[in-house]
Formats: C-alpha cells, sequence, structure tokens
C-alpha cells in the first residue's frame, strides 16, 4: 500500500458513516471536509471538526440533500473529491454525474456514473442479469401493459411453483414506475389475476403516469444474502465474502447482520450451502466483470429454503454492514478497512493485493442500535440521552455518532440509528455468545420530552440472535 | 344672418377637422383661422351682414385652400386620422343610407352581446327600367358609433365575432349574399371563450367555404379584428380607409423598442404607417383588395349623402360580379354585351341580376374564392421554380395524384369492400362457401399493393448506455438520441414555480439533457429549440425537407428589414421560417410544418403561409396525416403588411380543403403562440395540443393593458388556462410528445388517411 495519495475529500453524509469516513481518510493522510445541517450541529462528526476559524473544515448547509449547496462547499474549500456515503446521494446517478462532469469536477468516490445508473435501474439489472444466465426471481423482465399477455405470463409463473412442489403459490403484481413497496399486490389464484392486475395498473396509471405492470414469482421462506465486492479503476476486482441478513425490521430495516452467509452450526440446510454460497460469489463476480465495475458495492441475493438463488438488486454504494464481511476477512492477518480501501480505489489507486492473500476465518455478528419501539411497530423513539456507554473488547468495536461525555439530543429529521456494534469470534456459536455478553453490557440513558425512560431494541436485537443463519 | 352663423359653423367643424387630421399641429396657421373663427363668433354683431359674409367668403376660400393642400398631401398616418374621426361614416350611416331598410338582429344600442358588432338583416332596392326590385341581403361589420362609449370604437369582443358567425350561417341557409363592412381598429384581445384569436380563426374557417357571395368593404382594417368578418369573393376598400397588419403606433412601439408606459414618438409612428403600405392604393396594388371605392376629399362623413349612393352603386355591382362570375358562360356574356353598350354608370345598372345560386354556380363560387386568395401575396417570397420546372413539377403532381388515388382510393377501397363482403358471406357459416372464396381472397391480398396494413416497428438502435446489451427498447422512446447544447453548461437554473411546489434548483446539463427541459418536481417545461424535436420526435434520419427554396422576402421594401432577414438566414441557415418536410412516426408517414423561433421569433409572411400552403396540398395529394407543430410564432410577420395579414385567410382556406378531403391536421403548439396564425390556420383545427407551461393567445400582456386597460395575470394565456376556456384539446409533456402523437395519429383521423 503506498501512502502518496493526493487530495481533499468532502464528505456529503452525517451520522457514524461521517465518522468513518472521516477517520478513513486521517488514516491515509487525506484532508477532508464535512457538511452538516443545523439539526446535526452537536452531532459527533461535527464537534469533532471545527465549524470556524481559518482552518474551519465543518460547514453548514440547509440539507443533505441539496447538490447545490455541497458543491459550493466542495468549491468554496477546493475539494477534489466526494464521498457520498450511504443513502442521499449514494446511488443517485445524477449527482454522481454531475459531480464528474462539472467544470470543477470532483473525483466520486463510488463507482462511475454509467454503471450507477446502469445498475441503479432494478428492471435493467434483471434484464442484463438473465442476459448473463444469472438467475433472476423468476417474473417480467420489463413493463408489462397487456392484460391478456399478464396472464399468460401470471399463470405460467403459478404452474411453475406448482410444479416445483412450492406449498403456497403466489406471485407478486408490482407498478412498474413504482418503488419502496407502493403498488405491489399478491396474487394466489388465476382467478383473482385480472382484477388485481386493474387495480395496479390503475393505481401506477395515477400515481406515476405510466401503467406499466411487473409480474413476479412472491418468495416466502428465503434468506437474504449479500456479496461484498471491492473493485478497482483498474479492473481488479476481488470480494470479501458473503453475509447475512435476514433479520430486517418491518419497514424493512436491517436489525442484525452476520457473516458469513450461511454456516452449518446454526441450521441443518437442505442443501450443501458452502456451494451455494461459491455459487452467488461467481455469479456477483461476473455481473461485476460484465458491467465493468469500479469500486465498493453489494449484490444482494435471495435464497429459497431449497437452496436457489436470485439475484434481488445491486448496491452501487458502500453500506452500513460492511463491515460485517471485513470482521471475517484477514489481510496480512488483519482486518481490512472497507471504507479506506473504498477511498483508495476510488482515487484511482491499484488494489495491491490479489484474491488469495484475502484470508476468510471465523463469525462476526453486527448489531445496529437503534432508539425505536419494537413491539410499536419499530416506531422511533424522540428524546435526549443522557448516558451512552458500550464496552470495550479486542474482539468488538462500535461506530456511533452519539457523543459519551454529554447529552445528545436524537434529531427528530433523520433516523434515531444510534449506533452499530460489531462483535467476532472463531466460531458462529463463540461470536453469537459475546454478542448476548456484549448486548447486556451496553448501557444506554435518556428521557423523552415527556420524562419517560428512552426505548431502544437492545431486547429485540439479544432475542434475534438465535435466529441468525436459520429459515 | 343666420344662415351666415350657420356657414361660420360649418366652417369651424373643417378646422377642427384639419386640426384633427394634422394632429394639432398648427399646420398652415390653422390656429390662426381658428383664432379668427371664434373672434368672428364673439364679434358676430358689430359687423354688418355684408362685412360679415365677405369675411366669412375669406375664411371659406382660405379652409377650401388648405383642404385641397391637405388632400393633395395626404400622409398614410393622416388617413388614418381620418378613419379614426368621430366624423366619419359608421356602419350605422351605411345601413340608414345606401339599403332601404334594415332590421338590426342581436341589439338594441348597448343592449347586446357586442356593440361593437352590428349585424342587420337589409334589403337593398335595384331600380331597373322603372321597376324595383328588392333583394335581400345580410349586412355584417363592426360599428364605431361615432365616439359612443359602449361601441367601444368598433373593437369587436369574441363573443361579436361568433354572433358574426351565426349570421353568416343564417345567410348561407337562406342563400342570400352577404355584404361586410370592416370598421375596426383591431379585435378585442380577451380569451374569455370563445376566445380572440380561436374566434377569428373559426370564422374564417366557416367564411373560406360559405355558400353565398360575399362582399366586403373595408373603411378601418386592423388586422385580425378585420379578418374575422373580412374574407370574401370581392374586396373593396374606401380610398381614404386603411387597412393594416397593426397599428402604426403598435409598429413604431415594437420597431423603436419602446418600453411600456413611455411615448412613442410622433415622427416613428409617421414613419412606419409610412413603411406599413396601408392605404387604399397601397392594398389595390398588392393585391389585397380588388377594387377603390372613390370618398371625397379628406374623406366622407357621415352626411356625404353622395357618397351613400355611390357605395351602394358600388356595393350592388360587386355583388352582380362575384354572381356573374358564377354562372355559366352565356348568361356572363349577355350581360357583357349589354354593359359595354351602356354609356352611362347609371344605365350600367339596367340588368337584373338574380343573386340566387344554384349548386353548380356555388362550387363555381367556392373554387374562385379559392382561386382568388391562392393567389394572393405571391409576389411575398421568392423561390418559385422556373416555368420548366414548374410544367414537371406541375406533372410529377398529378402522376402522384393519380397514383395515391389509385393506392390509397380504388384499390384499397375496393379490396376492403371485397374482404367486406367475404366476410360477411363467410359469417353465415357456409363452409363450402368460405372454401370457394378463400382461393379468391388470398389472390386478391396478394395482388394488392398494400400486402400488410401492421406496421412493422422497426428496432432503434440503442444510442449510448454504459452497458454492451442493448436493452430491448421501446421504440416509442427516443432518448438518449440527442442532447441540446443548451445543456453545456455547468450552472443551476432556478424552476420558476420553487416557491410553490419547491422545486429544487435544476442542473443544467441533467435539465436539458436527461430531463428533456422539464422540471421533475413540478413539470415546468423550459423552452427547447426546435432541433430537439427534430430528433426526438420522428423516426431517425426519417425528414425529408421540401420547398425549402421559397425564400422570404421584403416585399414592401420595408426599411432596414432586408439586413435582419438577412441575418436570420444566416443564423437559421434556412430560407423561411416555416419548415415544412416529410417524417415518420412509428413509421406513419406524415407531412409536417414547423414555425420556429429562430427565424424571426416565427413570424408567418409569404414564404411561411406558401410553405405552409404547399404543406396542405402534398399532404391532401398523398393523403397522409398533417401536423403542424408550432416550436413559436410571434404572430403575422409586419413588415410585410396586408400581404401577411392574407395569409390568414389563404392558409385556412388550403388548410380547410385539407380536412374537407378527409385529412387529418393536428396541431401542437409550444412555447409562444400569439396573434394571426393561432386567429386563422392553426386556431381552426379541431384538433390543438399544447406542450406544458406554453402559451398561446391572441395578443400579449402589454398589447392588452395598453388597448383594453385591463391587467391580466401572468398566467392569463398559459396552456392550462386556454383547456379550461375549450381553445386547445389537451396538454402534452414534452417527454411523451412521440408517444402522444403516435395515439393521436392512430385514433383520430378519417378513414380516407393512407394508412387506415
Amino acid at each position: 500500500m503506498s501512502n502518496n495519495l493526493q487530495g481533499k475529500v468532502l464528505i456529503a453524509n452525517r451520522g457514524e458513516i461521517a465518522i468513518r469516513i472521516m477517520n478513513a481518510c486521517k488514516d491515509l493522510g487525506l484532508e477532508y471536509i464535512v457538511v452538516y445541517t443545523d439539526a446535526d450541529k452537536d452531532s459527533e462528526h461535527v464537534q469533532r471538526n471545527r465549524i470556524s476559524g481559518a482552518d474551519q473544515n465543518a460547514w453548514r448547509i440547509t440539507s443533505y440533500t441539496e447538490p447545490n449547496d455541497i458543491f459550493a462547499v466542495a468549491d468554496h474549500t477546493q475539494c477534489t473529491a466526494i464521498h457520498p456515503g450511504y443513502g442521499f446521494f449514494s446511488e443517485d446517478y445524477r449527482f454522481a454525474r454531475r459531480a464528474t462532469l462539472r467544470d470543477r469536477p470532483l473525483t466520486f468516490i463510488g463507482p462511475n456514473w454509467e454503471v450507477i445508473k446502469s445498475l441503479g435501474d432494478k428492471i435493467n439489472t434483471k434484464r442484463v442479469a438473465n442476459a448473463l444466465k444469472i438467475p433472476t426471481i423468476p417474473g417480467t423482465d420489463s413493463p408489462i401493459y397487456n392484460e391478456m399477455e399478464a396472464e399468460e405470463i401470471a399463470q405460467r409463473l403459478l404452474d411453475d411453483q406448482v410444479a416445483q412442489d412450492i406449498k403456497a403459490p403466489s406471485i407478486l403484481v408490482k407498478a412498474a414506475a413504482g418503488g419502496g413497496g407502493m403498488g405491489i399486490e399478491e396474487v394466489t389464484e388465476i382467478e383473482q389475476f385480472r382484477r388485481i392486475y386493474r387495480q395496479v395498473q390503475n393505481y401506477a396509471k395515477r400515481q406515476f403516469g405510466d401503467g406499466g405492470v411487473l409480474i413476479e414469482q412472491c418468495l416466502r421462506d428465503y434468506n437474504h444474502l449479500e456479496v461484498q465486492l471491492v473493485c478497482s479503476r483498474h479492473g481488479e476486482r476481488i470480494h470479501f465474502g458473503s453475509r447475512n441478513c435476514t433479520i430486517q425490521s418491518t419497514g424493512r430495516q436491517k436489525r442484525v447482520e452476520a457473516a458469513p452467509g450461511f454456516h452449518s452450526s446454526c441450521f441443518t440446510y437442505d442443501f450443501d450451502e458452502q456451494k451455494v454460497l461459491e455459487q452467488i460469489v461467481d455469479y456477483s463476480l461476473k455481473l461485476a466483470a460484465h458491467v465493468h465495475y469500479d469500486n465498493v458495492g453489494t449484490w444482494e441475493w435471495i435464497v429459497s429454503r431449497s437452496g436457489r438463488p436470485y439475484l434481488l438488486e445491486v448496491n452501487t454504494r458502500i453500506q452500513v454492514e460492511n463491515d460485517v464481511s471485513a470482521r471475517i476477512s484477514y489481510l496480512n492477518h488483519q482486518h481490512p478497512n472497507l471504507i479506506r480501501e473504498q477511498i483508495r480505489l476510488g482515487l484511482g489507486e491499484k488494489m495491491g493485493y490479489k484474491q488469495k492473500s484475502v484470508e476468510f476465518k471465523g463469525a462476526s455478528i453486527e448489531l445496529r442500535v437503534v432508539a425505536e419501539d419494537t413491539r410499536r411497530g419499530f416506531a422511533p423513539w424522540i428524546g435526549t440521552i443522557t448516558e451512552f456507554h458500550f464496552p470495550q473488547y479486542d474482539w468488538s468495536t462500535v461506530y456511533s455518532h452519539v457523543p459519551s461525555d454529554r447529552e445528545y439530543g436524537i434529531p427528530s429529521e433523520y433516523d434515531p440509528n444510534l449506533a452499530l456494534a460489531l462483535v467476532w469470534g472463531d466460531s458462529m456459536a463463540e461470536a453469537k455468545i459475546r454478542a448476548a455478553q456484549f448486548i447486556d453490557e451496553i448501557v444506554i440513558r435518556g428521557q423523552d420530552s415527556h420524562g419517560g425512560p428512552i426505548i431502544t431494541n437492545l431486547e429485540y436485537l439479544k432475542n434475534n440472535l438465535d435466529r441468525l443463519l436459520t429459515f | 344672418m343666420n344662415a351666415l352663423l350657420k356657414q361660420l359653423h360649418k366652417i369651424e367643424e373643417r378646422i377642427n377637422y384639419l386640426v384633427q387630421l394634422k394632429d394639432y399641429s398648427n399646420w398652415g396657421n390653422l390656429d390662426g383661422f381658428k383664432e379668427t373663427c371664434d373672434k368672428l363668433k364673439l364679434t358676430v354683431y358689430d359687423h354688418s351682414e355684408d362685412q360679415f359674409a365677405g369675411e366669412i367668403q375669406k375664411l371659406h376660400e382660405s379652409i377650401c385652400f388648405l383642404e385641397e393642400r391637405a388632400e393633395e398631401q395626404l400622409t398614410p398616418m393622416e388617413r388614418v386620422r381620418i378613419v379614426r374621426s368621430i366624423q366619419r361614416f359608421s356602419l350605422k350611416d351605411i345601413l340608414e343610407n345606401v339599403y332601404e331598410d334594415y332590421t338590426e338582429l342581436g341589439g338594441e344600442g348597448d343592449a347586446n352581446i357586442d356593440p361593437a358588432m352590428v349585424c342587420a338583416k337589409a334589403t337593398i332596392v335595384r331600380r331597373i327600367k322603372n321597376k324595383p326590385y328588392t333583394a335581400s341581403v345580410m349586412v355584417i361589420g363592426q360599428e364605431t358609433g361615432h365616439g359612443e362609449e359602449f361601441r367601444n370604437g368598433g373593437s369587436c369582443k369574441p363573443e361579436g365575432n361568433e354572433k358574426a358567425l351565426r349570421y353568416m350561417k343564417v345567410a348561407e341557409t337562406e342563400g342570400i349574399p352577404i355584404h361586410f363592412y370592416v370598421f375596426t381598429p383591431g379585435s378585442f384581445p380577451v380569451e374569455e371563450y370563445p376566445g380572440a384569436a380561436q374566434q377569428i380563426a373559426r370564422n374564417i374557417y366557416t367564411m373560406s367555404k360559405l355558400r353565398v357571395p360575399m362582399i366586403s368593404m373595408i373603411s378601418e382594417g386592423g388586422s385580425g379584428g378585420a379578418e374575422a368578418i373580412g374574407l370574401s369573393d370581392y374586396r373593396m376598400m374606401c380610398s381614404h380607409g386603411y387597412y393594416s397588419v397593426i397599428s402604426p403606433e403598435g409598429a413604431a412601439a415594437i420597431e423603436g423598442k419602446v418600453k411600456e408606459g413611455s411615448k412613442v414618438p410622433k415622427e416613428l409612428i409617421e414613419v412606419c404607417a409610412e413603411r406599413l403600405k396601408l392605404t387604399a392604393t397601397d392594398n389595390l396594388a398588392l393585391g389585397t383588395i380588388d377594387h377603390i371605392i372613390q370618398e371625397p376629399p379628406l374623406g366622407a362623413r357621415r352626411d356625404d349623402f353622395a357618397f351613400f349612393a355611390k357605395l351602394r352603386a358600388d356595393v350592388m355591382r360587386a355583388t352582380d360580379k362575384v354572381v356573374l362570375g358564377t354562372k355559366s358562360f352565356r348568361a356572363f356574356r349577355s350581360y357583357e354585351i349589354r354593359r359595354k353598350k351602356a354609356e352611362t354608370e347609371a344605365q350600367e345598372l339596367q340588368v337584373d341580376v338574380s343573386w340566387d345560386l344554384n349548386d353548380d354556380e356555388i362550387k363555381r363560387l367556392l373554387a374562385q374564392r379559392s382561386q382568388k386568395y391562392r393567389a394572393m401575396s405571391t409576389q411575398g417570397f421568392s423561390g418559385l421554380p422556373t416555368p420548366t420546372e414548374k410544367f414537371f413539377r406541375r406533372m410529377q403532381e398529378m402522376t402522384e395524384e393519380v397514383y395515391f388515388t389509385i393506392r390509397y382510393d380504388i384499390l384499397k377501397n375496393h379490396q376492403k369492400q371485397v374482404q367486406k363482403v367475404f366476410k360477411d358471406v363467410s359469417g353465415e357459416g357456409t363452409v363450402i362457401l368460405k372454401r370457394v372464396t378463400s382461393p379468391i381472397t388470398t389472390a386478391l391480398e396478394f395482388l394488392s399493393p398494400q400486402k400488410d396494413k401492421k406496421f412493422v416497428r422497426p428496432q432503434l438502435p440503442s444510442a449510448g448506455g454504459a452497458l454492451p446489451p442493448s436493452s430491448a427498447q421501446d421504440p416509442i422512446e427516443l432518448t438518449d438520441t440527442y442532447t441540446s447544447p443548451l445543456a453545456n453548461m455547468d450552472r443551476t437554473i432556478t424552476c420558476p414555480n420553487s416557491e410553490k411546489y419547491g422545486c429544487k434548483d435544476l442542473w443544467v446539463p441533467d435539465l436539458f439533457g436527461e430531463f428533456a427541459g422539464v422540471c421533475e418536481i413540478c413539470g415546468h417545461h423550459f423552452a427547447l429549440e426546435h432541433k430537439w424535436y427534430l430528433k426526438n420526435i420522428f423516426d431517425p434520419d426519417s425528414i425529408r425537407l421540401f420547398n425549402s427554396e421559397i425564400t422570404a422576402e421584403n416585399p414592401l421594401g420595408y426599411t432596414g428589414f432586408d439586413e435582419r432577414l438577412q441575418s436570420s438566414k444566416k443564423k437559421t441557415g434556412r430560407n423561411a421560417g416555416n419548415m415544412t418536410f416529410h417524417a415518420r412516426i412509428m413509421d406513419i408517414r406524415v407531412v409536417v410544418s414547423m414555425l420556429y423561433s429562430d427565424f424571426r421569433n416565427g413570424t408567418v409572411g409569404s414564404a411561411e403561409g406558401e410553405k405552409f400552403i404547399q404543406a396542405c396540398e402534398v399532404a391532401k395529394r398523398t393523403k397522409r396525416p398533417l401536423i403542424s407543430y408550432v416550436h413559436t410564432t410571434g404572430g403575422i410577420r409586419i413588415q410585410e403588411g396586408t400581404l401577411g395579414v392574407t395569409q390568414m385567410p389563404k392558409c385556412t382556406m388550403a388548410v380547410r380543403e385539407y380536412i374537407d378531403a378527409g385529412g387529418l391536421y393536428i396541431v401542437v403548439y409550444d412555447n409562444n403562440s400569439y396573434a394571426g396564425p393561432v386567429a386563422s390556420f392553426l386556431g381552426c383545427s379541431p384538433y390543438q395540443f399544447a406542450i406544458r407551461s406554453s402559451r398561446i393567445g391572441f395578443a400579449g400582456h402589454r398589447v392588452i393593458r395598453e388597448t383594453t386597460g385591463i391587467d391580466i395575470p401572468p398566467d392569463y394565456h398559459s396552456a392550462r388556462n386556454a383547456l379550461k376556456r375549450g381553445h386547445i384539446q389537451g396538454i402534452w409533456d414534452r417527454r411523451e410528445f412521440r408517444r402522444n402523437l403516435y395515439k393521436s395519429l392512430m385514433t383520430m383521423g378519417s378513414p380516407h388517411l393512407y394508412y387506415r
């Protein structure tokens, strides 16, 4: 690894990821600038920096989603690169394009915008994957406008499921222009199909102005796996293993993740789990090579109980849970820092190591500590944190933007994520025991505006440890 | 003494008239004469009668002298002032004095839908060989009302034009001639239904094929307002009237780029009046009128009875002339012989010509009307082919006509009918019969040139994109084919609706590239250059321009216009502001006329009109749909004066003939579409659509404010409001333009279209 990187990175994000990027920049000897909004001024990612003076490196903006503000800060502070983190602009190809094409171009730390564009479109991803014979969820790969045609497809999908001995065959009818769970209806009997089809089509027409509809098999009993890829601008592509992100809140927010993706110690699978993991890694690398992927990215997979993998989508960004994969990987007997790698590769460096130098060992678990009421539909809790303490071990680490030395009001504008805790061990069993112990030792106190105590999801996290890597 | 006093009053009136005519400029010591006049009035009884008579005589002689000089040196602007004088005759005076009897329809004074428009059923009596012949006519015209406030100076509201249209149709039903009298400074520019522009368009559209003889007389012809009732078989003009594309003041304001509220310099108005060629003689020379009615010096006033007698004779002769033109040759010849024998004018009218027409005559009337307008303003452009070329072109057109008629009308209809018969027969279930007929149908299908009416949709090559495997692209989406040069700038634009909808500032490369100039949040459309449409609406490489050699000229020799025209030609590399071309949309062949802003702001002059008409003719011949895409039009090109104005009836006539022949005429407005074209050949279309955020109207904000005093809201002309008022049939998103156009082509129009 060389340490002659040049540049100044604008960190266009908030919370723990901003801090992680800051630290990575420091490690690489890069200058950085952070931005913040009014609601975040007490956050650690701001307080650790200088918000005034000649060497100011934290700048206030109106919103993290206001590109003009962000670029104005970048120009004013003479930044040369921009790191979008996750969320916000991280998968917005227009933002990436604007950053790279503007008169004062910035290096976008992430895949190039063309890749973001082509993989950001789920339908397009599916089409490309199908062309490469990578399995995707059975169904249409382009919007359907014709009712007769749609019914034929639906019938075929239902028949196929019966042929596969699936107990309750069902399909999903989705608005092609929709997203985030809107305009999705389930159909279990073909007799119901036309009614539902019309309903979704009308909804889509009304809501999105386009009556296109997608039809897919509905998968019930599955695990959600991810493959972490790291690629460079020089055509090098390696993976950092798989992870399992099946445990999610009702809003499809991941809560507990573990790596590797499957482990026989947790569950007796109906299939050869090592083979499936290898398969999805191979498929992921194949698609990445095809689109000339050039930065970190995550390939999301659905694996059915019978061991069939289906490519779900590609996240063209660094993910929250990237460190889960890093904690089972060893480069020169050390855990890699994927954010550091991302910045390094994003700035155009070569990887400097090969796939075979990455060693996989042990297991790791990530716990997302969130102030939410898991019994009441994961409702966010808003209030002030008075005490915030995490245990420290050489088999754990914590990423948080919440200060431990002073009170902190959770801003209502953003999700009430408090911290990410990572625990690892030589085996999955050990990691689980350590995670349970770790959770017990966490101290978080606080109160809301009515004086009520803080509500967190710690209990939920602990209860779900047993479910890890199972069906 | 009393008689003398009366004379003095008369003289005073004449002086005042002259003062007004000369715009209060103390010309020829008029002020002095006026003073003398006043002094005389005050000192009537200080003089003896003879003395007084002598003074009056002296005054009379001086004024007579001045009047003669004034008449000799009458400038165009002075003619405008004559016309605007409240002493000038109005339609009511004509109804009283020219016609025997009249009944006003739809109004009494100010109790009227629009007092500025008067419709009357009148009788006109001809005395032939001492025998009276009474003929009934419909009289339609604007009433200036000698300064009556509620008449609005003859500026007609859309309702008034609508009323006129109704009575034109009544006249058509009753089969009586219509006499139009144009006394308008212009139409009242309000958009409320029926809408100034749209109503004028409807009027012109109807008049172009009205089945009765129509005569018009222009005293004050202000552009659009005049055209609303000005289309006729014989156009006459008063010698002291004016007929113009715009008021001289308006032209001067445009010419001098005068800011609103500040005064337009008088000299500039005079100059513009001169340049606009708005007098009767000029118009006769330009061929926009057929005949001048001579008025007494300095114009006819409300009590010039001799003039009314002359007018009556002229109007009758004009009607006779139109009617005779439609008669078969023999009748016409016998009339001509008698006319030549007649010595005096009075004798000339001693023939009774029946004003009723039979069907053949009506057909001839319409054909002649069409020819008459087709021949107008041909001097306004250049680039017509040489006679040899013309001959070949004519031959080609004829062959085309025969070819397309055979191909689409005869063969296709025949085939359709045969198929229908077979279908009916076989539908009855006689299997044997079907077995017998099927070889014949197959053979017929095989023989016919129209083998399959289904379109083979070509797979368009997907341009750009990071991924090598081209995704199955919907051919109706032509994205990424062309990027506007506007997109090559690293800056942001604030959406005008940002306060209302919270739109984010738009980065220019995104906005004019991927978003096709549309704000993502609120859907506001930013203007795009016309090339974008050429690339994104029509099938790739399907555009074939025609008539590109027709060139806009400066027929009036408008000072300084040659250079401006030249710079436009240089800028665009084209010869006129109307692009006409053949193109395809999803393999449907269409003919397109496109007015675009780069060339003199899309104004319509003779060249543009000619190209439009030829596009209509081509579309008619080939039975293809005609699309008029209006990128922007600023109205009629004022520098061409009335030659420009005649484009309104001329183009409408052509497009009406195209529609009547079974064509599909779709108009799509974009950006700004105002004035003349909207009030004629665009506004008459049954299918008018607008691109979102475009503006459609008759007159701009400033003109409305200046002429009506009404301060209109900023979105007065918006497409949405036009839709609310019923002027257009729909609003299209620019991003879905191609899709919508294709849909329209498939769903609208008659079975006469070639692809039906």
